[in-house]
């Protein structure tokens, strides 16, 4: 008889303290973001630190291995296979930022005039890059497959000799890069004709009555306004061009002989394919860390300006 | 909207000019959509580009011999899922964004950038070795987790720039009126936002529909596999059958067509917003 009221009070006390909480508006933002912290703690941070940890031990995706230290990370500075990832990464990366860039803004500046029927031209231009990456690679798989495939017949017809895209380590690096850049122009062109589209006309009129020519309003008027956008976009793009997977696999595997593995590549063959997730771990905590330094850079700089 | 004084000749020669573009730019996909119709036989000898005796012997192949639809069946029920569970907690996180500050939304919202850059692989490698001793691969569920959180990002921003456009002063009356904070998210703020949740939800359904990586890691198995999986299957079994392999790749971006002619308005909204915002 005592005991009862005692803890019914102090339910109710808590849910008086929990319903004050609530009440005083910090508990909303909590409860809302909730949902989402959970997940990313779980599929996020917790393979982040344990990724961290398989990074100094040995093992295998069946059974944990032994602490070993920075063994990992020394085997990876010696490796060529490590090395030549980094450096294809790289290439990979500036290639395509470069390439879709360029043909990005080329095509957004072309469709902010006055062209009929533009809403077609914006939704067909963006088809490649809303294609599954595996329709992609499959439709230009077949256009350079082997001496038969339509570019060697086209290099035939003009009397030249087949070129061996898949199969050449060279062509296979540029097949790679001109892919990627076709998958990721529609991304840049879109982002770029919106912020064409956002920048005062009064600022046109003003250069205009100034007495400038075309070139010079895009270089001063236009290229400055597109300056922040176009820092963003990039830094967007190269991060997504580092963790690319898609595009070196499905079409060679990283090969031939892994002039076309990047980091990604490297990270999933240690683990998948040689079945060691210490080396797999360590390649993939370097991208992380390649990255994440990359972001930190770039934002402070822009922060500073 | 552009250059004021632009003549008729030069509107059409640009018209035109954009043709020849679009027509280069999306010839892969064309040649792959009329090679579909022909078979391997008639591919390999075949000596001008365009197509001639068209058949449907492909599709009757992937239909009669091969997994196509249940591949077809899995990326639908996969999509489905994870489109609906990424949708909702992004349009909580969304709203959270759009009008709380503090130091828990600050956070929250460099944790979101973390997520867009995290290279995906090294989430895999933990999770691989956690969800086979939950029995998780093979099962449609641990690819529907992931595509949640990869989603997270884009699909919060998108979130928060639709809400940034519903004005306060609505959800204030609603308070005034005696309604909840939450209340006048639920009855004031969703309903007025609902193209905006289409969109954000027709978007995770087309990443995760056209998702090949953590697939490929996690289903193993052909009755679990989607079909960007799928396919590489039948890419490396019969490598040389490209008539058949058209054929599955045309059909698969059917629906990746048909969705994104739904989404295409509001495609800049979050795709820049995000990247600007932060």
């Amino acid at each position: 008889m005592t005991v009862q009221p005692r803890l019914a009070g102090e339910t109710g006390s808590w849910r008086a303290s929990a319903r004050s909480w609530y009440a005083s508006g910090d508990a909303l933002p909590f409860l809302l973001l909730a949902p989402s912290i959970v997940l990313m703690l779980a599929v996020i941070a917790y393979p982040m630190l344990t990724g961290f940890m398989y990074g100094f031990s040995t093992g295998t995706l069946l059974k944990p291995g032994k602490f070993v230290g920075l063994d990992n990370y020394l085997r990876l500075l010696q490796s060529p296979d490590f090395l030549h990832a980094l450096w294809f990464s790289l290439l990979f990366a500036i290639f395509n930022v470069i390439g879709c860039y360029v043909l990005g803004l080329a095509l957004a500046l072309l469709m902010n005039q006055d062209v009929p029927f533009r809403g077609f031209f914006r939704v067909a231009l963006l088809l490649p890059w809303i294609v599954p990456s595996i329709v992609s690679i499959v439709s230009w798989r077949w256009m350079m497959a082997d001496q038969h495939a339509l570019f060697n017949q086209i290099i035939g017809a003009f009397g030249g000799s087949p070129i061996y895209f898949l199969s050449d380590q060279n062509w296979a690096i540029a097949a790679v890069i001109v892919i990627k850049i076709w998958r990721s122009f529609p991304f840049m062109m879109l982002s770029l004709l919106a912020a064409l589209q956002g920048i005062d006309r009064s600022l046109y009129e003003a250069a205009a009555l100034d007495g400038a020519s075309r070139w010079n309003q895009l270089r001063y008027v236009t290229m400055p306004q597109l300056r922040n956008i176009s820092i963003v976009l990039c830094l967007l793009m190269t991060i997504w061009t580092v963790n690319d997977f898609d595009t070196p696999w499905l079409l060679t595997q990283g090969g031939p002989a892994n002039a076309t593995e990047n980091l990604v590549l490297l990270a999933y063959r240690y683990t998948f394919g040689r079945n060691d997730v210490g080396l797999g771990s360590a390649v993939s905590f370097i991208t992380l860390i390649i990255l994440m330094a990359l972001v930190v850079v770039m934002l402070r700089r822009q922060r500073e300006r | 909207m552009a250059y004021p004084a632009t003549s008729t000749a030069r509107r059409w020669s640009l018209f035109w000019l954009l043709v020849a573009i679009t027509l280069v730019v999306n010839l892969p996909i064309i040649l792959m959509v009329m090679n579909s119709f022909q078979t391997t036989e008639q591919l390999v000898s075949r000596t001008s580009i365009l197509p001639h005796d068209l058949t449907l012997a492909n599709y009757r192949y992937l239909n009669d011999r091969t997994s196509f639809w249940q591949f077809l069946w899995n990326s639908f029920t996969v999509s489905g899922v994870s489109t609906v569970t990424s949708a909702a907690i992004a349009a909580l996180a969304g709203y959270a964004l759009s009008r709380f500050r503090g130091r828990l939304v600050t956070g929250y919202s460099r944790a979101l950038f973390v997520v867009q850059m995290f290279p995906i692989i090294l989430a895999l490698i933990p999770l691989f070795i956690l969800f086979r001793t939950l029995g998780l691969i093979n099962s449609p569920l641990s690819v529907i987790i992931l595509y949640t959180v990869v989603h997270l990002p884009f699909a919060t921003w998108m979130a928060r720039a639709f809400f940034d456009t519903i004005p306060r002063e609505l959800e204030d009356a609603a308070l005034v009126d005696g309604c909840s904070r939450f209340g006048a998210f639920v009855r004031i703020v969703l309903p007025l936002s609902g193209p905006g949740l289409a969109a954000i939800g027709i978007f995770s359904f087309l990443f995760s529909y056209n998702e090949f990586f953590v697939a490929n890691v996690f289903l193993k198995d052909q009755s679990t596999m989607t079909l960007p999986v799928g396919i590489t299957m039948f890419m490396q079994q019969y490598s040389t059958d490209w008539g058949s392999l058209m054929a599955a790749a045309t059909l698969t971006v059917v629906p990746t067509f048909i969705l994104f002619l739904g989404i295409q308005k509001w495609i800049t909204y979050g795709a820049v917003s995000g990247g600007v915002k932060g």
